[in-house]
C-alpha cells in the first residue's frame, strides 16, 4: 500500500491549512483536487423527470393481476383442440381465474411488514388503531368485527420499524393491546402498546 | 430551567415549518411555540426531533392539557439527551446517528439499566443495534436478568445473527420460560442453541391479502 | 442551491404525502444531476447510472412517507441511491464492463486541451472503478459531491473513522494510479 504523509490528507480534509505542508507535497493535494474537478463535471444525460413521473403513475401490476386482465378481457383468438382437451382447458381456467380473481393484496416493499391488531371489545361500535404510525390521529385505522363476535381486527402493511399505540373504542376511550408483549409507560399516566413490524422480504 | 428563560436565551424564530404545520390543530395552541422551541433545542444539540413530535402529537388525541404536554415533551428531550451522552461514553463517535439515539432512549424507558446499555454498545461497536437493544429489553421486561440478556444477545451477534433475527433469540428464551425452564436455563438452553434458533412463522397468504396501507380504504 | 420563491424540501414533501404527485417534480429537478454524476462515478455507465437513479427515486416516492425529517431530504435520496448503486454492482459479475465504460471519444474538432481533459477524465474514471464500492463510494462523496464526513455518515451509516479511513486508502490508490501515468 502507497501510505502518503498523513499531512496530505489533513490538508484535504479541511484539518490543516494548504501552507502546513512543505511545497514538495502540494503536488498530491492538486492531484487530488484535480481529479475531483473533473469527476465533478455534470454528466450529460437526460433528464429523468419523465421517466420517473410515468413509473409514478403507473403501479406495475403483479404477474396474476396481468393474467387475470388478460383473461377477463375479451381475445380474437382460435385454435383448434380436440374436445376432451377444450373441456380440460377450460377447468384449468376456471380454476386459474377463480384463484387469482380475489385480490392478492399489497405489494409489499422490501423494507415493509405486517402488522395484525386485535382486540376484544364485544359491546364496542367502533374500534380504532392510534399510534406513532399514523400521527397519533383517531379515526384513520379502523378495526372491523364483521361476523360480530366482538373481536375486532386490523391488518395493516407498515415500514418495518417499532412503533407505540392504543386502541380508541367508540372514539372516546382509550385502552392498551392486552395481547402486546411490549408495553412503555405513556408519560401521561397511562400505558401505551408496542409493536415491531419485521420485513415480510428478508 | 424554566421555559421563558430557555426561549429567551436562545432568541429562536418559530422556523421548521414542517414540524408547525404538524402540530397546529393537532395540539392546544398555547403548547405549540413551546414544543416548536423543544424540537429547535433538540436539533441544535443534533438530537432527533421526531420522538419530541410524536409526543406532542399524543398528548393532542389523548386530549391532555397544555402544561402536561409540554413536561411529557421535556421529559423525551431529557431522555435523549441521556441516550446521547450515554451512547458518547461507551464510545460512539459524534454525531450520533438519531436511530441509535432513538433506540437507547427507548430501552432506557423500558427500565434496561443504563450500564447494560453501555455495555452492549461497548461491545457492538457498529449500528445499528435496534434489533440487539430491543431484543434485551423484551427479556429484562420479562424479569430476565439484564447481564445475563446482554450476554445471550451479544453471543448471537458474535455467532453470526443480526438484525430483526435477534428478535428470534428472546423469543426463543421466552419460550423456554413458558415450557417450565428457569430464566437462568432458559437461557443456557437457547445459547446452546445458536445461531439455530427458530424464525417467525412467515405471513399466511390470506393475512397479506387482507392488509392495507394506513392511507387506503380497508378492503370490503 | 436555493432559488427564491422556490418550495422547501419539507414544503414538496408534505404536498406529495397530501396528494400532489406532480410537485415530486420537484425533488427530480433539484436533485437528479448530482445523483446521476455520483451514481455515474460509482457505477462507470451513465446508462447504468439513469437506471438506478430513476429506480431510487420511483423507490423515494413511493417511500416517501418513511422519510422522517423532511429538511434533510438530500441526504435521504443519496441514502437510496447509494444502496441502488450496491445492488447495480452486486447484480453485475466480476469482469462484465458496462459498454460505455470506454473512454469517451473526443470530437477531433475539439481544441488539443479539450483532448487532452477527455483523456484524463478516462484516467481518473478508470482508476476509480479500480478501488472496491466501498473506498469508491467514500471518495465520490467526499471529493465529488463534496459532503461532510458527518453527512456520510448519515448516508452510509458507517462510523467517521471508518470513512476517513476509506477515503485515505481511496486516495493513496487514485495517486498511485495517476504518478504511474505521468
Amino acid at each position: 500500500m502507497n501510505t502518503i504523509d498523513a499531512r496530505i490528507h489533513q490538508v484535504l480534509d479541511g484539518e490543516l491549512p494548504a501552507d502546513a505542508l512543505p511545497a514538495e507535497q502540494r503536488d498530491a493535494t492538486d492531484a487530488i483536487r484535480a481529479a475531483a474537478d473533473l469527476l465533478a463535471a455534470p454528466v450529460p444525460v437526460r433528464s429523468l423527470e419523465s421517466r420517473v413521473m410515468a413509473e409514478i403513475h403507473r403501479p406495475a401490476p403483479s404477474f396474476a393481476r396481468r393474467v387475470t386482465a388478460w383473461l377477463a378481457t375479451p381475445h380474437a383468438i382460435t385454435f383448434r383442440v380436440r374436445p376432451v382437451w377444450s373441456l380440460a382447458f377450460a377447468a384449468a381456467a376456471a380454476v386459474f381465474t377463480l384463484f387469482y380473481a380475489r385480490d392478492v393484496g399489497p405489494q409489499l416493499g422490501e423494507h415493509e411488514g405486517i402488522a395484525q391488531f386485535v382486540g376484544r371489545f364485544p359491546d364496542a361500535r367502533s374500534v380504532h388503531v392510534v399510534g406513532t404510525f399514523n400521527d397519533w390521529r383517531p379515526g384513520t385505522i379502523a378495526l372491523q368485527d364483521l361476523d360480530h363476535d366482538g373481536v375486532w381486527t386490523a391488518t395493516v402493511v407498515l415500514p418495518a420499524g417499532t412503533y407505540e399505540y392504543m386502541f380508541v373504542v367508540d372514539g372516546e376511550r382509550w385502552v392498551p393491546d392486552h395481547l402486546a408483549d411490549r408495553l412503555v409507560a405513556d408519560d401521561f399516566g397511562r400505558e401505551n402498546s408496542v409493536v415491531i413490524v419485521r420485513p415480510v422480504h428478508r | 430551567m424554566r421555559l421563558w428563560a430557555v426561549l429567551a436565551l436562545l432568541g429562536m424564530p418559530l422556523t421548521a415549518q414542517s414540524v408547525q404545520s404538524r402540530l397546529e390543530g393537532r395540539i392546544p395552541s398555547d403548547a405549540v411555540p413551546v414544543v416548536d422551541s423543544l424540537v429547535q433545542v433538540a436539533l441544535h444539540e443534533g438530537l432527533p426531533s421526531e420522538p419530541l413530535v410524536q409526543k406532542a402529537l399524543e398528548g393532542g388525541a389523548k386530549q391532555v392539557p397544555s402544561p402536561r404536554i409540554v413536561a411529557a415533551v421535556q421529559a423525551s428531550l431529557g431522555q435523549l439527551r441521556d441516550a446521547h451522552e450515554l451512547l458518547v461514553r461507551a464510545g460512539d463517535q459524534p454525531p450520533i446517528r438519531a436511530g441509535e439515539v432513538t433506540t437507547v432512549a427507548w430501552a432506557l424507558r423500558r427500565k434496561v439499566p443504563p450500564s447494560t446499555v453501555a455495555h452492549v454498545v461497548t461491545e457492538l461497536p457498529h449500528p445499528p443495534r435496534a434489533a440487539a437493544i430491543h431484543a434485551i429489553a423484551d427479556l429484562v421486561a420479562h424479569g430476565f436478568d439484564p447481564d445475563s440478556s446482554a450476554g445471550l444477545i451479544i453471543a448471537a451477534v458474535h455467532g453470526g445473527l443480526q438484525r430483526d433475527r435477534l428478535l428470534d433469540v428472546s423469543t426463543a428464551a421466552l419460550h423456554e420460560v413458558q415450557r417450565g425452564r428457569t430464566r437462568d436455563e432458559a437461557i443456557a438452553v437457547v445459547r446452546q442453541q445458536l445461531p439455530n434458533v427458530p424464525g417467525p412463522p412467515k405471513p399466511e397468504r390470506g393475512t397479506i391479502t387482507r392488509a392495507h396501507r394506513p392511507d387506503t380504504p380497508s378492503p370490503p | 442551491m436555493d432559488v427564491i420563491g422556490a418550495p422547501s424540501d419539507a414544503e414538496i414533501v408534505a404536498r406529495v404525502l397530501g396528494g400532489d404527485a406532480e410537485a415530486f417534480g420537484f425533488v427530480i429537478r433539484r436533485y437528479e444531476a448530482g445523483l446521476l454524476r455520483f451514481a455515474t462515478r460509482m457505477l462507470g455507465s451513465r446508462d447504468a447510472a439513469a437506471d438506478a437513479v430513476a429506480e431510487g427515486l420511483v423507490r423515494a416516492y413511493r417511500h416517501l412517507a418513511s422519510c422522517r425529517e423532511p429538511d434533510r431530504l438530500r441526504t435521504w435520496l443519496y441514502r437510496i441511491v447509494t444502496n441502488r448503486c450496491k445492488s447495480h454492482l452486486a447484480r453485475r459479475s466480476v469482469g462484465d464492463v458496462p459498454l460505455d465504460e470506454a473512454p469517451p471519444v473526443a470530437d477531433p474538432a475539439d481544441g488539443e486541451a479539450e483532448l487532452e481533459r477527455a483523456e484524463q477524465l478516462a484516467l481518473v474514471q478508470r482508476a476509480l472503478t479500480g478501488l472496491s464500492p466501498d473506498k469508491r463510494e467514500a471518495f465520490v462523496l467526499k471529493h465529488v459531491e463534496g459532503l461532510s464526513y458527518e453527512e456520510m455518515a448519515a448516508i452510509t451509516g458507517e462510523r467517521i473513522p471508518t470513512l476517513k479511513m476509506r477515503v485515505h486508502r481511496a486516495r493513496e490508490a487514485l495517486l498511485k494510479v495517476l504518478e504511474d501515468h505521468t
